[in-house]
């Protein structure tokens, strides 16, 4: 069982090494070297305290992403539409946070949990749709991404613009900033929040009757029905948590990062959360390592930018490149585990 | 006499697991074949070697007099054999004639020309007698007529020789004779027919000659006139197998499960059940027989909450349940032993532990305040596995590393360790071994005399009969008889199976 | 009054058919996926490399044709990487679609960093579009030949393929195969029909219509290339696919749809003012709103159900009545 395990994370970290080496070569066919990309990266990512701080400050929502992603995973739903949560709670929990004067703590509790409600609610129609009609979430939650991006610009802009020149919200009161914890960068107790939230996600997946039900949902759906679990129920259930850590994601970028909403508001980390978790096999303890690798990349992407020609998006190049080689190396493992049609799991 | 197929020393292995060693087989032209053998003998293996599906490892293919080399299935057409399969393989959407000609379709112009190949259907469907309406869609006709469209592509691919493999499986008797019928006629016509089978009755029917595989390997090839069912059945097992009637009290009991006027409907809409009643004792078993196909499967929902009743009333003692959420019906007191046991009845890629927990993960003790009771379990697993005699290394190993009788032994254990007072157990020994049959048989003769109530739902007439008390006949989706179990005969089934307006004692 | 009349006109036909046209090609591309049984969310990322690569060839080569084929051939390579690791490899069709549409993301913004140097979009550089069809015989036909009239080519070429791939599912070899093999992989099987072969066809013919599509938006469409700026289309073109299950006819129906809501905002975004996010959500909620009613189909079984229940529980006295 060990030596499965041991297998699959080998297999796993070939195929990375497989995407770096195709990644190499497409950054030789943009004209620059990929040791000095690497080089710059891990100099970004590592080179001195606040580039740590920094990488753990990317690190933060794409953990937190890569959760919510994984909860969706686990019961065999792929909730693909974090992006848009992720706008959505951020918005939610600014508006809280520049709308009300609370004490201190208090302020910062209620944007999240307004965030996370957010988010929830976000999900909500995909969710009932999905649960009850059986319609593909992957479309429906991708599609109400677009929207998500577009209603909280329209809020940002013609709704809640401050006076200026900015395209971006009045910032948040004092109250609801989610404490920082050094003095030298933005990185904030999120990074605390989500490591608690992989930690709490893997003790439920594996140890309580309720992880139990979702993790059969996910792997033989027709199993747990039999099983007298609720299908509709818990996957209805199960999208509306995906999406509350969705949202939750947002709030903490917004009181803990930006304190404030703009356009263009944390970009892509929904995205990076759906692949990490996926990189991690659903695992999110796995995730941890996942979202810190991807918020490495991003990070040193910075330096990247300003070091050499070229453009910081090559990563999320790299990051496809994984997943595409990732995704292919299952030939290897089908053939050792004998893998039948019939069931659903959603590894790939 | 000239032989159409014969095969020289054939062996074929799967890893380490030899599926046939050293099997010869001589066919004559104008013949009816059987191949018989319990599940597993490697019979259709054998067929699959014939038809290019799979490659012997060692041993000669000859057709005709010629030796073959059958890469694939094309190989095998163009040399004269057609095979159709258990499992039908016709697509829903097209028509009859778009079936038969799929992948061979008569083209005008680049384009397929529907009225030729229409045509073409209907002349085939003549010259053979397999009467079937070229232009209709295929979803919407029987399994009858479904297996006659199979037929007809193997005979627009001018087939010489016919594999059948367990064509019976899917018909009812009335059917299964025009079959055979229709096998007749096609030896008569010159071809020759290769049937796979472990239905002896059939066998004896209807073939010329019987080549017998156990293990595979082959045991035995004579002409079916020299044979006795008995003959078969120990060339077969090897041993006589006692599938003698299981030595019972009388029943006493209180009624436990009362249906009444039951109705449901299947995927397509369609009444898949009309009106059942009937009532199951304490420490009863009664026996659901029928055709696959009229309504038991509905029946087993229903029962079990995974499917709604559109009409009428399911007591579990004394308690409503019709409708009732799968949950709350095991909660109230009802198991189930699923007959697809490898889509519902476990998770294959799960541990043998976590496959005995479902469905009490939220109960004391298995569960305390939502946190599951590791220990607890892996106590309860290992009791279990010595209790139930299951083959595995430890509770962790994965399910789908055991074999389909021990996958059953997981099923069981888990669903005959609850406290429920009604089992609802549906094909308990499909696909399993005659060890486990046997060891699967005593477990539900214990559970009758630990004064369960037991509806026990199969295919297999002679596993009724050895167990049942009672046995009701399906068909079309109502109930046509209640017989009972002890002095029956398979005749007296057969006929109720095939809808057959039942016996004057029945009308009174 | 006015308004309405501001709104609705000949002019607003030929900007819903303008519209309609990219998604329609997209779509129809993803029919062949869809009727072989993959579930291809990589539509946008195929659309997105063949905008792309359709600029890069018309600036290098200065014509648009070359352009158009330099699209379709990028296009086809994504799909060829789709169809190796989703047919050959197995992978999850879901997460090798949605990789593929992050790497023709970040891959069409850094190429288009290295090559010009700048971000956001390309125009320019000696771009040219492709050429403005004018049929002859239109200006005999009034209103009717100013609705069909004036497009760039890929219009009529998405137009037209809706017919030939009725004709190609109902009446070629290849379009039966690619139904049998989505309908019924075994009964393919059976019959020799090599699946991965059928699902590769599928996958590279999708893959020359999504790059047509995405020369169309860089070439026709518009003359320019931005960060992208399929922007949606290829999952609202997914999300058609669903409901139609890849039928042509009701494809056309479908992107139609979206090409009417999308003239119309556009229309009341300058009679009306309304802001312009929320116009440009208009498609994206049409396509979900178009997706939850279509899914509300499996309730007429309900229905049913209840309707024959009720149907039967009043019919029992008759029955009884007469005594059977």
């Amino acid at each position: 069982m060990m030596s499965d395990r041991v297998a699959g994370l080998m297999g796993q970290l070939i195929a990375v090494a497989i995407a770096l080496a195709i990644g190499a070569v497409i950054i030789l066919a943009v004209n620059e070297s990929p040791l000095r990309v690497l080089v710059t990266l891990i100099d970004g990512a590592f080179g001195n305290p606040e580039r740590i701080a920094g990488t753990l400050l990317q690190m933060t929502p794409i953990l937190i992403c890569g959760i919510a992603a994984c909860i969706s995973l686990r019961g065999g739903l792929f909730n693909i539409g974090i992006e848009g949560q992720l706008f959505i709670g951020g918005f939610a929990a600014t508006w809280v946070g520049f709308s009300f004067a609370l004490p201190p703590l208090v302020h910062v509790l209620f944007g999240l949990a307004f965030a996370a409600l957010a988010g929830m609610l976000w999900i909500a129609v995909p969710a009932f749709f999905r649960a009850r009609f059986n319609t593909n979430e992957v479309v429906s939650t991708i599609l109400a991404n677009y929207v998500a991006i577009l209603l909280t610009s329209y809020l940002t802009i013609n709704v809640f613009k401050r006076p200026g020149g900015q395209p971006d919200t009045p910032a948040i009161l004092e109250s609801a900033y989610l404490p920082q914890i050094f003095s030298f960068s933005r990185l904030n107790w999120g990074l605390f929040i989500g490591v608690a939230l992989a930690i709490g996600a893997y003790l439920f997946f594996t140890r309580t009757a309720r992880g139990y039900a979702v993790t059969e949902m996910g792997a033989n759906p027709k199993f747990a029905e039999y099983g007298g679990i609720d299908i509709k129920r818990q996957t209805f259930v199960l999208l509306l948590v995906s999406g509350a850590v969705g949202g939750l994601a947002g709030g903490i970028e917004s009181l803990g990062v930006h304190h404030r909403f703009m356009e263009g508001f944390a970009p892509g980390f929904g995205f990076d959360g759906v692949i990490a978790a996926l990189l991690a096999n659903g695992s999110p303890i796995g995730t941890i390592v996942t979202a810190l690798f991807f918020g490495a990349l991003r990070n040193g992407s910075l330096l990247l930018e300003v070091d050499t020609t070229a453009s910081r998006e090559i990563i999320t190049v790299i990051q496809a490149l994984i997943i595409l080689a990732v995704s292919a190396q299952i030939l290897v493992r089908r053939r050792a585990s004998d893998s039948t049609a019939g069931e659903r799991r959603w590894k790939f | 006499m000239s032989l159409a197929i014969e095969l020289k020393s054939i062996t074929k292995r799967f890893g380490s697991f030899v599926a046939n060693e050293d099997v010869s087989l001589a066919v004559e032209r104008g013949r009816i074949h059987a191949i018989i053998g319990e599940n597993g003998a490697g019979k259709t293996t054998l067929m699959n070697v014939l038809f290019g599906l799979l490659q012997p490892d060692e041993g000669e293919i000859f057709i005709d007099g010629e030796k073959k080399v059958l890469p694939n299935p094309a190989a095998a057409i163009a040399a004269g054999i057609g095979m159709v399969h258990q499992h039908f393989k016709l697509v829903p959407s097209l028509t009859v004639a778009e079936n038969v000609f799929l992948g061979m379709e008569i083209r005008k112009g680049g384009l397929i020309d529907h009225k030729a190949q229409i045509a073409r259907t209907a002349e085939l469907s003549q010259k053979f007698g397999l009467r079937v309406d070229p232009g209709e869609r295929v979803g919407l006709l029987s399994v009858g007529i479904e297996q006659r469209i199979e037929i007809l592509k193997v005979l627009a691919r001018g087939a010489r020789t016919i594999i059948l493999d367990e064509p019976t499986a899917v018909l009812t008797p009335q059917e299964s004779r025009e079959l055979f019928q229709t096998l007749r006629g096609f030896v008569a016509q010159g071809m020759t027919v290769l049937f796979i089978s472990h239905h002896l009755e059939e066998v004896m029917e209807v073939s010329d000659t019987v080549t017998v595989l156990r293990h595979g390997k082959e045991v035995a090839t004579r002409p079916t006139a020299e044979l006795t069912k008995a003959d078969l059945v120990q060339m077969m097992v090897g041993r006589a197998v006692s599938f003698d009637r299981r030595p019972r009290g009388p029943v006493t009991g209180k009624p436990v499960l009362e249906v009444s006027d039951l109705w449901a409907r299947d995927e397509r809409g369609l009444q898949a059940l009309k009106g059942v009643s009937f009532q199951v004792r304490a420490g009863e078993i009664v026996g659901i027989a029928g055709v696959a196909g009229n309504g038991q499967t509905e029946l087993a929902e229903v029962l079990s909450g995974l499917r709604p009743a559109s009409h009428g009333t399911i007591m579990l003692a004394g308690q409503a349940i019709q409708n009732r959420s799968a949950r709350a019906i095991r909660h109230a007191g009802v198991a189930h032993v699923p007959g697809d046991r490898l889509v519902r009845g476990v998770d294959r890629g799960a541990s043998v532990a976590q496959n005995i927990l479902m469905g009490r993960q939220d109960q004391s003790p298995w569960s305390r305040f939502g946190v599951i009771d590791r220990t607890y379990l892996n106590e309860q697993t290992k009791r279990l596995i010595s209790r139930f005699d299951i083959r595995t290394r430890s509770p962790e190993t994965p399910v789908k590393s055991l074999s389909g009788g021990n996958i059953q032994k997981v099923v069981l254990a888990r669903e005959f360790s609850g406290d429920a007072g009604f089992l609802l157990v549906d094909q308990p020994t499909r696909g399993v071994d005659i060890g486990a049959t046997e060891a699967i048989h005593s477990e539900i003769m214990r559970q009758r005399e630990a004064g369960k109530a037991i509806l026990l739902i199969s295919v297999q007439l002679d596993e009724l009969i050895a167990l049942a008390d009672r046995i009701l006949v399906m068909f079309a989706g109502r109930i046509m008889g209640d017989l009972p179990g002890e002095g029956v005969s398979e005749e007296a089934i057969g006929l109720l199976m095939a809808g057959v307006e039942s016996a004057p004692a029945e009308v009174a | 009054m006015e308004v309405l009349e501001r709104l609705f006109n000949a002019a607003l036909i030929v900007a819903m058919l303008r519209t309609t046209a990219p998604i329609l090609l997209v779509a129809l591309g993803g029919s062949f996926t869809t009727k072989a049984g993959i579930f291809n969310i990589g539509l946008e990322g195929q659309m997105l490399l063949g905008a792309f690569f359709a600029v890069i060839g018309t600036i290098v080569s200065g014509s648009p044709w070359i352009g158009v084929l330099c699209g379709v051939a990028a296009a086809l390579v994504l799909a060829y990487i789709f169809a190796l690791l989703v047919v050959t490899f197995r992978a999850n069709e879901v997460v090798v679609g949605l990789a593929l549409n992050i790497l023709a993301s970040g891959m069409t913004i850094s190429l288009m960093k290295a090559i010009f140097g700048t971000r956001g979009s390309i125009f320019g550089h000696g771009l040219v579009g492709l050429p403005i069809i004018r049929l002859p015989f239109a200006k005999d036909l009034g209103w009717f030949g100013q609705i069909i009239s004036g497009y760039t080519p890929l219009v009529y070429v998405a137009f037209l393929a809706v017919p030939v791939l009725i004709i190609f599912y109902k009446r070629s070899r290849l379009g039966l195969y690619i139904r049998v093999v989505g309908e019924k992989p075994e009964a393919a099987e059976a019959l020799g029909i090599s699946i991965a072969r059928i699902r590769y066809t599928a996958s590279l013919i999708c893959g020359v219509l999504a790059g047509l599509a995405g020369a169309h938006l860089s070439l026709g469409y518009t003359t320019m290339f931005t960060e992208n700026m399929s922007s949606g289309r290829g999952f609202m073109a997914v999300a058609i696919l669903i409901f139609s299950n890849g039928d042509p006819l009701k494809l056309l129906a479908g992107c139609l749809l979206f090409g009417f809501s999308d003239a119309l905002s556009l229309r009341m975004q300058t009679t009306l003012g309304v802001s312009s996010y929320i116009i440009l959500a208009v498609p994206y909620l049409v396509a979900l709103a178009a997706l939850f009613a279509l899914s509300y189909r499996s309730r007429p079984r309900l229905i049913q159900e209840t309707l024959a229940t009720m149907g039967r529980a009043l019919s029992v006295k008759p029955n009884g009545a007469s005594g059977s």
